[in-house]
């Protein structure tokens, strides 16, 4: 008998231990441990954050599933981890502390035969002063918890705009390290729209502000992408549905700090510059949760498992942007220390950024970091269950299934305005995520004939039909498996 | 605020007809990118 310990029971932690369960016999044993007592379709949040979703439609409690799916499920949060036990316990453990009423703050060592470290990134906000949501003026879509609030203060606006008051909205990036530009892109067209829709677009002066150096970088290096017969730069493309939406863009911007409705950044120039704004969600940093590990004789070896997030089979040896390769990415996301541990999704330490890394002229690092989100995250989850089902059933490590986000495509499906025949969505796919310059070198390191772009209806029906789709998956409804990751 | 999207680009953007079967497109598209799957860059097969 097995028994699989999964940390985090998001999109990576809740594929992974659903595919565990579904592939092996009852004998063997999953368990997962989450603080949250609810799973979230974090990809929809920004409909709660304009109030076209309520966050119930969004989210299900994990305990009665994993109860009636026979997964184990411990509402507590990981403390440290024992890769190789201690004295007076032989199996490797993680020390976990429960979150919930009854047993808050009780301790228990919760051993493995292997580990899937799944719990994604910490919403770094205290690395920008004053960047608390709902404080300041500064909100949130990352959670469904942050996002019902935002709501609200952008319904109090709306009433004020209808009132005859001219606001001023920034949305984009809050550090200038931060991720994630894809779910504030979303937002803004998604804000944009909702104000045409209620007839007050001309009360408001609506900011893009990020650290990305061109638009449409995402974190990605940008791309190259086919676009109605054509070929275009992803950042033209952002560019004409920015312009057509009379939205403004502030790039090549580190913001380090926020006053109640002001944004201090620095830009690549190294200017010290300040945009206010009466209604601003600015995506966090994001970070590791700084574990500490710990081996058998209670000695620090953090430094083994992680570096941020966890150390994974990358090529971490630091080098210039110009000797990065596609190689350099992880394939199975196992700890090269620790056989029998494995980090994918967000969890995993990247060799180095994918877009082009930036420094001001006073030497303050301002560029996106790499993106694992949403498909990335759920397809080396399945790897990662994979690997570990066929090395339980063989007996001995199996690494058979490999997945490089240098050799993985990926669909964003952008919503740029909700409603069923109102509605719009930006449909970017490509191929691979991390650009493989060798391979693809006369197309930006993408294959264009599955790098593309589209925008319009189809593309919020198609995220409708997500939304729909990856609630009925992780529900693990009848077939849940057919749906690819 | 530049008009960058022409009113009949934008009218068939908005079609629903056109769009329906634009949605079908698309599924078929993404789901021949994902059914192509992952894989190593590391194996000696990666590159051709």
């Amino acid at each position: 008998m097995a028994k699989i310990l999964v940390l985090g029971a998001g999109i990576s932690g809740h594929v992974a231990a659903a595919h565990l369960r579904r592939k092996l016999s009852k004998e063997h044993q999953v368990v997962v441990v989450s603080p949250n007592s609810n799973y979230q379709w974090i990809p929809s949040n920004i409909w709660v954050g304009i109030g076209r979703m309520k966050s119930k439609e969004i989210l299900f409690p994990l305990a009665p599933l994993y109860k009636r799916k026979n997964i184990d499920f411990l509402q507590a949060k990981a403390m440290a981890f024992y890769p190789e036990g201690d004295i007076s316990e032989n199996k490797p453990y993680v020390l976990v502390e429960y979150v919930t009423e009854q047993n808050k703050g009780k301790q228990e060592k919760v051993t493995y035969d292997y580990l899937i470290n799944a719990t994604g990134p910490k919403l770094n906000f205290e690395a920008t002063e004053g960047l608390i949501p709902e404080k300041n003026k500064t909100h949130s879509v990352c959670t469904y918890t942050h996002a019902e609030p935002t709501w609200k203060a952008l319904e109090i606006l709306i009433h004020e705009m209808k009132q005859g008051k001219n606001v001023k909205i920034l949305i984009g990036t809050g550090h200038p390290k931060a991720t994630c530009q894809g779910a504030a892109f979303e937002y803004i067209l998604n804000v944009e729209r909702e104000l045409v829709k209620r007839g007050v677009r001309d009360k408001a002066e609506i900011t893009w502000i990020s650290n990305e150096y061109k638009l449409g970088d995402f974190g990605i290096d940008g791309a190259l992408l086919s676009y109605g017969g054509m070929t275009m730069k992803s950042n033209e493309m952002m560019e004409m549905i920015f312009e057509d939406r009379n939205i403004k863009w502030i790039l090549g911007a580190g913001v380090t700090k926020i006053e109640d409705g002001i944004a201090h950044y620095e830009n690549l120039d190294g200017e010290y510059k300040n945009e206010t704004f009466d209604f601003a969600m600015l995506i966090p940093a994001f970070s590791g949760h700084g574990f500490k590990a710990y081996d058998k004789n209670n000695q620090d070896i953090t430094d083994k498992l992680f570096k941020g997030f966890m150390i994974v089979d990358a090529d971490y040896t630091p080098k210039p942007y110009e000797e990065w390769k596609a190689q350099d990415w992880p394939e199975t996301y196992q700890n090269p220390s620790y056989a029998n541990i494995f980090a994918p999704g967000i969890a995993f330490a990247p060799p180095h950024t994918i877009s082009k890394p930036r420094k001001s002229k006073n030497g303050t690092e301002i560029f996106p970091s790499p993106p694992r989100t949403g498909m990335p995250s759920g397809i080396t989850a399945k790897l990662v269950a994979d690997n570990i089902i066929d090395s339980i059933k063989k007996g001995t490590m199996s690494l058979k299934h490999k997945g490089s986000m240098a050799n993985m495509g990926a669909a964003c499906i952008a919503s740029a305005g909700y409603g069923r025949t109102q509605g719009s969505g930006v449909s970017i796919t490509t191929y691979p995520i991390v650009p493989d310059y060798v391979k693809y070198k006369n197309t930006q390191g993408r294959d264009l004939n599955k790098t593309f772009g589209e925008i319009g209806l189809a593309g919020h029906w198609l995220k409708m039909t997500l939304h729909y789709a990856f609630i009925y998956k992780a529900k693990m409804k009848p077939f849940w498996w057919l749906i690819p990751e | 605020m530049t008009q960058r999207i022409s009113k009949s680009k934008r009218a068939r953007m908005q079609n629903p007809i056109l769009q329906f079967f634009r949605y079908i497109r698309l599924n078929l598209k993404i789901l021949k990118i994902v059914s192509k799957g992952h894989g190593s860059t590391r194996d000696v097969n990666y590159t051709k």
